[in-house]
């Protein structure tokens, strides 16, 4: 509480420090009277005034918002938003009181408002909107929309100039048009309101989606009631005649069709411009909120509804540009779009509370009790009839709790507010009346509701926003579902909205995703249970990255060194020899993931946190693996099931949908910097974050089959001279005859949990550094990287020890050998011999390569000669990186290799 | 539409079938009009082959599977008349009210259906094999064996909680709480 009532103070000196400055007289003063002479130095506060203001307001704003949440007793009870609007009428009151600046430097300016505050918060909204479960309850979402706010407009205009004739408002006359202006901008949900509060109570997605959905689809129908209303007016009531009232309503399919035109227009070009931009990914942000903003503009400049248009430029984009554009870019938008809309709420919900301290108020106790009644009174009679009527339809129904809390979010906002502001005061002449009371319904809704609305939610046990993860059967089960349901809506005739939910996917993969997506997807696979699994193992690794204590940079960034060398392939072709050399070789072992080491919770003191730090290294910077579908999938599965599938192929997103934390990207960019890769740009930390734990996992798993294979298939001539290398490659084979005669699916054991000695015994070897003689030129490798490249659940989930001592330490200097001299052959393809990980590995044999050898790209060559630099760099660190190793080596392994 | 030339739609078999699986009458008959459609030969009774003429079956990855199970669970003989075709389209109606829930469209029921989308021997577990062949028509052909072992590992170490390896309906059922089985499972008959 003391830090909050200290930075309140601080927000206060602020506030006053800026309208200061507004007193322009002060400080021009003395600067006339002076004759003119050379200064040294000149305060020229003109010059950067109103720039100056709007940025002290944006600090005010953050400070304000850091503030607030420093307290977390205050957070949790009020919403941010009333605090802010708490602030702003503290601070408003003083500038009022004081008469420091003048009225309307701070009241709300509803141009700053639609043209500037309000576009990245609905913006945001739409980037952000849950695409499946808005579309799936859009029926509803536009029932209330349309004609529930219909209805509230309708009823509450009536009610209200109904009630002119008693004397319930002391004798203020207020006409019927006017009533009906006011009732258009009162009756709107606004969504500013219902997303900052909403998001806070964390309810169902259903919920908030019928909610916020209707608010920012009634922006349409709010803001052409109130242009026909407002218009009325101004004609004036007795010279209207019906055309008038039959062209406001077409106007309402033109504003709100418009908007969305506008939108989707404005999406799909900005989608098609990312197409072209992999050379200059700085700007892909950029491009993205430009795109939007012209958006909102021009629909404002043709009168339609730019909240639609802003949405829905917002939805289409997010469809396809975030699989356009690097990963990079796309965290950037994401951040900047976040960042934007919450200072953007910040400032407007703080500027209602200074502008409420004005002259401009006429209370009519009358007026104002009945606007709240009716708003409230109608909002629920509305939600119960439409909600009622959606039900007839509906497959989930709303139930009665359901439209309680749907009735009690609709919230109002600074749109109303905004709106009532821009009320022309010579033809509506109750303007004072209308603004005091539209305050007065936002301060109410977003006080009295706002506050009380979380917990009512608790209270009645609302179901609520299910966060955790997605479970690998409940995604089976999920997609099994679609697909039977699918199939018997076909067999019994009823096309429903699982069909059309097909058809919408058969249209968008096969037109909008050609046009609009840089790699047109190709792949016959259900792509979405492939990412769940991804997803999950991500998941469970960040689980177990976030336990460990501490990180330890330094050994990782060997590993680190040689993986970023893998991410400046073009996935096409690494992810294609992937499949396919898996396909070749027949599977040993099963892959192993992460379920095994999650399990291992006891073992926590042997998961030291360097290994599990280069674990997720090596998981993060994996190349997308998309690709691989895309070039093999249609020769493989044109035989088998290739007609089969046809229709079920889904987009392969190389976007994972994962959200990771800036503390990895630290790391990463940390560990970036040891091996610098100049040839990745963007897109290289795209991949790496992009990475597939699939792949990963199916690299380790099967590296040492590959290595030995491969090695001695191709590389042997190159390896003669490497003596140690072969010896233990023998050795290796050797121990793999053995093993393969184990159970063939390792991850169908049990786990094991180790007891301390064996896990001592599973620690990584000791790095072996070996010679390696190539035709050209010389290299000295360090295998250090074989120690850190042992995936950490290995050690826990393979019960010979022996095992994993072996193999694990061969296979990556005979990994990073194969690499060393991958560049230096050019027949080999340039693309994959970048990838120390996997790539190299996976190479069969030498024809394979050439296949894939023209499908690179020019930017690939680019990257080669890095890959020396990035085995230099290696060279340097082993010294400090055997210390750390050699600690945790027991003596065991050592004498085994 | 029913009345014309029906083998077996007769009024009172239409009201018996109504009650049982609280379909309304019209429902009833639009299934029937369809259910003519799809028996191209006129010959009462539909077959694998006269399933796998709908497209959408013909291309779905568990097509196949499901005509399996509609044939042998609820058809006999590869052969599913139309009393067993409603009985079996009545698993999916919409029970919303306590009222129009039957014994077939009970959230039981449905699970059950899914259930045994994967447990074809009906030794009422879901054991690895079954699994596996299951993920395998829903991912297609080009994911190796080792990655949809994995999963199919991954999904039965999640579900067995008794240390099987294999998936009970209970199991099944469990993990099924947090989706809305129900919802995602019914359709809309038109009427």
């Amino acid at each position: 509480m003391y830090q909050n009532k200290s930075s309140i103070f601080l927000i206060l000196i602020l506030g006053l420090i800026i309208h200061k400055y507004y007193c322009k007289e002060q400080t021009y003063v003395h600067n006339q009277a002076k004759p003119a002479r050379f200064h040294v130095a000149e305060f020229n506060f003109d010059h950067v005034s109103d720039v100056y203001a709007i940025t002290l307001w944006i600090l005010l704003g953050s400070l304000a918002k850091v503030g607030f949440h420093l307290s977390h007793r205050l957070t949790e009870k009020f919403p941010e938003s009333c605090l802010l609007i708490i602030l702003g009428l503290i601070v408003g009151a003083l500038l009022y009181i004081t008469h420091l600046a003048e009225q309307k430097a701070y009241v709300l300016n509803s141009d700053t408002f639609f043209l500037f505050l309000l576009p990245p918060i609905i913006l945001e909204a739409g980037y952000f909107m849950p695409n499946r479960p808005f579309f799936d309850n859009l029926g509803t979402i536009l029932l209330l929309a349309i004609v529930n706010t219909l209805f509230n407009t309708l009823c509450i205009g009536l009610t209200l100039w109904g009630f002119s004739f008693t004397s319930l408002y002391g004798g203020t006359v207020f006409d019927m048009l006017p009533c009906f202006v006011f009732a258009a901008l009162i009756s709107a949900v606004d969504p500013v309101a219902v997303l900052a509060t909403f998001t806070e109570i964390h309810v169902n997605d259903m919920l908030y989606i019928v909610v916020f959905g209707e608010s920012l689809l009634n922006d349409a129908v709010s803001v052409v009631l109130y242009r026909m209303f407002d218009s009325f007016a101004k004609i004036g009531q007795e010279n209207l005649i019906p055309t008038d009232i039959i062209l406001g309503c077409l106007s309402f399919f033109v504003v709100a069709l418009g908007g969305v035109l506008i939108g989707i227009i404005f999406g799909v070009v900005a989608c098609f411009t990312t197409k072209f931009t992999e050379h200059t990914p700085v700007l892909e942000p950029l491009i993205i909120l430009v795109y939007a903003y012209l958006a909102y503009l021009t629909s404002e400049m043709v009168s339609v509804s730019g909240i639609l248009a802003i949405t829905f430029c917002g939805m289409v984009m997010k469809q396809y540009v975030s699989f356009n554009i690097s990963k990079k870019s796309d965290a950037t938008t994401e951040y900047v779009l976040k960042m934007l809309s919450s200072i953007m709420e910040t400032i407007i919900f703080m500027f209602m509370g200074l502008s409420t301290v004005s002259d401009h108020h006429s209370w009519n106790t009358g007026f104002v009790l009945m606007t709240l009644l009716c708003c409230l009174v109608y909002r629920v009679i509305g939600i119960a009839i439409f909600a009622n009527l959606a039900n007839c339809w509906r497959l989930l129904e709303l139930t009665r709790i359901d439209m309680l809390i749907m009735s009690y979010g609709g919230l109002r906002g600074a749109i109303a507010f905004a709106l009532a502001l821009i009320l022309d005061e010579t033809k509506i002449p109750r303007k004072k009346e209308f603004v005091t009371a539209t305050i007065a319904v936002v301060f109410f809704t977003v006080f009295v509701q706002g506050i009380t609305i979380g917990p009512l939610v608790k209270c009645l046990n609302v179901r609520r926003k299910q966060i955790e993860e997605p479970t690998m059967s409940a995604k089976l089960t999920n997609r099994m579902m679609d697909h039977v349901m699918t199939c018997l809506e076909e067999i019994s005739g009823s096309g429903g909205s699982n069909s059309l939910r097909d058809k919408c996917r058969n249209l968008d993969r096969n037109y909008f995703k050609r046009w609009l997506l840089r790699e047109t997807p190709q792949e016959k696979m259900d792509i979405k249970l492939l990412q769940t699994f991804k997803k999950i193992n991500m998941q469970s690794a960040m689980k177990v990255h976030d336990t460990s204590k501490g990180l330890v940079p330094a050994p990782s960034s060997s590993a680190i060194h040689t993986s970023a060398s893998g991410t400046n392939l073009r996935p096409e072709s690494t992810f294609a020899n992937f499949s396919q050399i898996l396909a070749a070789n027949l599977p040993e072992q099963t892959v192993p993931d992460l379920m095994f080491f999650e399990n291992h919770h006891g073992a926590e003191q042997y998961r030291d946190d360097a290994q599990m730090h280069h674990f997720l290294d090596t998981n993060l910077y994996r190349a997308r693996p998309r690709a691989t579908i895309h070039l093999r999938s249609q020769d493989e599965s044109a035989g088998t099931d290739g007609v089969a599938h046809n229709r079920f192929e889904k987009s392969y997103h190389h976007r994972n949908h994962i959200y990771i934390p800036s503390r990895l990207d630290k790391e990463q960019i940390h560990g970036r910097k040891a091996g610098k890769t100049s040839g990745g740009t963007g897109r290289s930390t795209a991949s790496k974050a992009g990475s597939s734990n699939i792949t990963h996992s199916h690299t380790h798993s099967h590296s040492p089959k590959h290595h030995t294979s491969s090695v001695s298939k191709q590389q042997n001539e190159k390896l003669r001279s490497a003596s140690p290398v072969s010896d233990q490659k023998q050795q290796q084979q050797q121990q793999q005859s053995k093993t393969r005669s184990k159970s063939p699916s390792l991850s169908s054991d049990q786990p094991i949990r180790p007891s301390s000695p064996t896990a001592e015994m599973y620690r990584p070897s000791p790095p072996i550094s070996i010679r390696i003689d190539n035709d050209d030129d010389n290299e000295i490798l360090d295998g250090t990287t074989a120690a850190e490249r042992i995936c950490p659940w290995r050690r826990s989930s393979i019960p010979d020890a022996a095992r994993s001592t072996s193999t694990s330490p061969v296979n990556d200097p005979s990994n990073t050998t194969q690499t060393a001299s991958n560049t230096n052959d050019p027949n080999l393809h340039p693309g994959p011999l970048t990838s120390a990980n996997y790539s190299g590995t996976y190479h069969k044999s030498p024809e394979y390569l050439g296949e894939y050898a023209t499908t690179t790209k020019p930017e690939e060559h680019l990257s080669r000669p890095n890959i020396r630099d990035l085995f230099n760099n290696q060279s340097r660190i082993p010294d400090e990186k055997q210390e750390n190793d050699m600690e945790t080596n027991s003596d065991e392994s050592t004498t085994q290799l | 539409m029913g009345s014309n030339a029906s083998i077996m739609l007769q009024q009172e078999d239409l009201q018996n079938i109504c009650q049982q699986t609280g379909f309304t009458a019209k429902q009833v008959q639009r299934l029937y009009s369809r259910f003519k459609t799809l028996d191209k030969r006129d010959c009462g009774f539909l077959t694998r082959e006269d399933l796998l003429c709908i497209p959408e079956v013909n291309i779905n990855p568990l097509g196949e599977r499901l005509i399996d199970v509609i044939m042998d669970d609820y058809g006999e003989n590869n052969k599913i008349n139309f009393k067993q075709f409603i009985f079996l389209l009545a698993k999916f109606r919409r029970g919303r009210v306590k009222s129009s829930t039957t014994e077939f469209n009970t959230r039981d029921s449905k699970l059950r259906f899914l259930f045994d989308m994967y447990d074809r021997n009906h030794d009422m577990k879901i054991d690895r094999e079954e699994l596996l062949q299951v993920l395998k028509m829903m991912v297609g052909g080009n994911i190796h064996d080792d990655q949809i072992a994995t999963i199919a590992d991954h999904t039965i170490g999640e579900l067995d909680s008794d240390g099987d390896k294999s998936i009970t309906f209970e199991e099944f059922c469990k993990t099924l709480e947090r989706i809305d089985a129900d919802d995602k499972m019914s359709m809309k008959f038109l009427s």
